[in-house]
């Protein structure tokens, strides 16, 4: 048996509120197992414990009860964190630095040896897009550069694990489809990937699995194709039917013993719209300026 | 690498990185010019200088901005540097790293430390220039009042500015010890000047209760004294600078060096005690 990724048991944390240090339960007797080369979605609105639970999980804070490992170490120690890499919410990095100077920083205080260090750069950067910006300072980037930048630093030193807490909030949906394409190929890599996010359109499509958290308890945990599936039913999806042929079906339905719920049109997610129509233009603005440029 | 070589890595990279964030601040560069200013202009005093002659009241003159100047840098630039790691949330980042608590906080001191260090060789530098411009004009004027040949030993300015650095470890790190489980940049600077006038200030108190009995003030008095550090023992100023030969021996600027970096380890452990604890 492989050792998981992560392995939470019954984690518990208060936090002390005001001065009579009444104890506020951020997370409550939480238990999880996250495997290794598996994307997996922490969920759930704001103040249920998701961040607490990474903090926890990188050793930032302290659990009050309970367990948390990373690939069998305490998740507490240093030895555990070499082999974590971390995007934070809403990411603020040193504005003075490009964003070469501050990938090459964190590489080097993650320990990466010096021959390799710049190939190692370069290659994450390239991975997130960024080369084109990476000589710029930071604090000219934008919010979804940002982004990508922090998960450049959160990958420099080739980690098994990334944890991303909300990684495309305020990020427009182009750049957190980028950003899920990025989660996609770190996975193929072989890397174990621990995402939270309360923008769930955005996670379905992403994670392997999920656990939906609420008041600090952990309410469903799963395979996404799974936890949402209506067991009960299924769907047809027909292309090309005539009215007649719509009430033949409908009452070989009836004679088979089935009902049918309901007849409507396929939907495409807003956000699949949206970046089909984006991915659309800018294929055929490429086109033309290739044309344009092959023309003078 | 062993172990203590990465550590020592990692606290160099800190540091670099905090001292370039220092040095980028408006408010470093702007309180370097005007001491660098007043220091200049310190010629143009003259009418307040009490009846000692012109060469002691610069050399006083630089000695109080340095300190003066010096411990408001200190202060705040510590208060800064390490508060900005927690509200800007760079610390989140950089705490995920496999880093120790203790690295990040020596490295910010050490960052810290290495911007005054800076400023202390500015400072002695322009002093001494100062000093070097009026001693050799003086000199012009009045040869013969300079027979044994320049009066001013300009060692002594940069000893007396590597003690008062080492003043400034002690509080950055006491400044240090107290951001670690402050909340606001304010509180901790208020703190920190008051530590800094009772560090500079206690001396009097030993003054006033040497003469106690042993009991429960004469122990109270010794445990307090033990727990701020004595400032009075770097302000050598009076010993150093004029002469025949240098007020203060190698083994007394080694003792006060020895004393002011146990106060300085003394405080960043203390204020590892706290960090230690801390949610960030």
């Amino acid at each position: 048996m492989t050792t998981p990724a992560i392995r939470i048991q019954g984690l518990t944390k208060d936090f002390a509120v005001g001065m009579r240090g009444v104890k506020l339960r951020a997370v409550d007797g939480l238990d999880l197992e996250i495997a290794d080369n598996e994307i997996f979605g922490l969920l759930g609105p704001n103040g249920s414990g998701k961040s607490t639970t990474i903090k926890i999980i990188l050793g930032l804070l302290d659990a009050s009860k309970g367990q948390c490992g990373i690939y069998g170490k305490p998740s507490h120690t240093v030895e555990a964190r070499k082999s974590v890499g971390f995007l934070p919410e809403a990411p603020y990095f040193y504005r003075y630095l490009s964003g070469r100077e501050l990938v090459r920083f964190y590489a080097r205080v993650c320990g990466v040896p010096r021959v390799s260090i710049n190939e190692q750069v370069d290659s994450v950067i390239e991975l997130v897009g960024m080369t084109e910006a990476a000589h710029r300072r930071v604090g000219t980037y934008s919010k979804g550069m940002l982004q990508r930048i922090g998960l450049a630093q959160a990958l420099v030193h080739d980690p098994q694990l990334v944890i991303l807490d909300e990684p495309t909030a305020g990020v427009d949906p182009l750049g957190a489809a980028a950003i899920a394409d990025i989660v996609r190929e770190l996975k193929l890599r072989g890397k174990t990937i621990l995402l939270s996010s309360h923008l769930l359109a955005q996670i379905e499509g992403l994670c392997d699995r999920v656990a939906i958290l609420h008041r600090g308890k952990l309410v469903r945990e799963g395979r996404v194709d799974e936890l949402v599936e209506d067991g009960q039913a299924e769907s047809l999806v027909v292309e090309g039917l005539t009215a007649e042929g719509m009430v033949a079906v409908e009452k070989a339905i009836c004679e088979q013993g089935g009902t049918l719920r309901r007849v409507e049109k396929p939907r495409l997610s807003l956000d699949t719209l949206f970046l089909n129509e984006v991915k659309q233009r800018e294929a055929s603005r490429q086109s033309i300026d290739a044309e344009e440029g092959g023309a003078s | 690498m062993s172990s203590a070589v990465e550590s020592f890595n990692r606290i160099r990279l800190i540091a670099g990185n905090t001292f370039l964030e220092a040095v980028r601040q408006k408010f470093f560069n702007s309180l370097l010019l005007i001491s660098i200013a007043l220091l200049a202009s310190s010629t143009f005093f003259q009418q307040f200088d009490f009846g000692t002659s012109e060469l002691k009241f610069i050399t006083d003159f630089g000695f109080g901005a340095l300190f003066f100047f010096g411990s408001i840098l200190s202060i705040t630039a510590t208060t800064q540097l390490f508060f900005n790691e927690i509200e800007n949330r760079t610390a989140l980042t950089m705490l995920a790293k496999p880093i120790y608590k203790l690295e990040f906080l020596a490295g910010k001191f050490l960052g810290a430390h290495l911007l005054m260090l800076c400023f202390t060789v500015v400072i002695s530098v322009v002093l001494a220039g100062m000093l070097f411009w009026r001693e050799t004009e003086l000199m012009a004027h009045l040869g013969d009042e300079f027979t044994g040949g320049r009066l001013i030993r300009y060692g002594d300015v940069f000893l007396f500015g590597f003690l008062q650095w080492m003043k400034f470890g002690i509080l950055a790190a006491i400044t240090l010890f107290v951001a670690s489980f402050s909340n606001t940049n304010l509180y901790t600077i208020v703190v920190s000047f008051f530590m800094l006038i009772i560090c500079q200030l206690q001396y009097i108190a030993r003054d006033a209760y040497s003469s106690l009995e042993v009991g429960i003030g004469s122990w109270l008095v010794q445990v307090l004294g033990l727990v701020f550090p004595n400032f009075q023992l770097f302000n050598v100023g009076e010993q150093l600078v004029f002469g025949v030969k240098s007020g203060l021996s190698v083994v007394t600027t080694l003792q006060i060096t020895g004393y002011g970096l146990v106060y300085t380890v003394a405080f960043i452990l203390l204020a590892q005690l706290n960090f230690g604890r801390r949610e960030i």
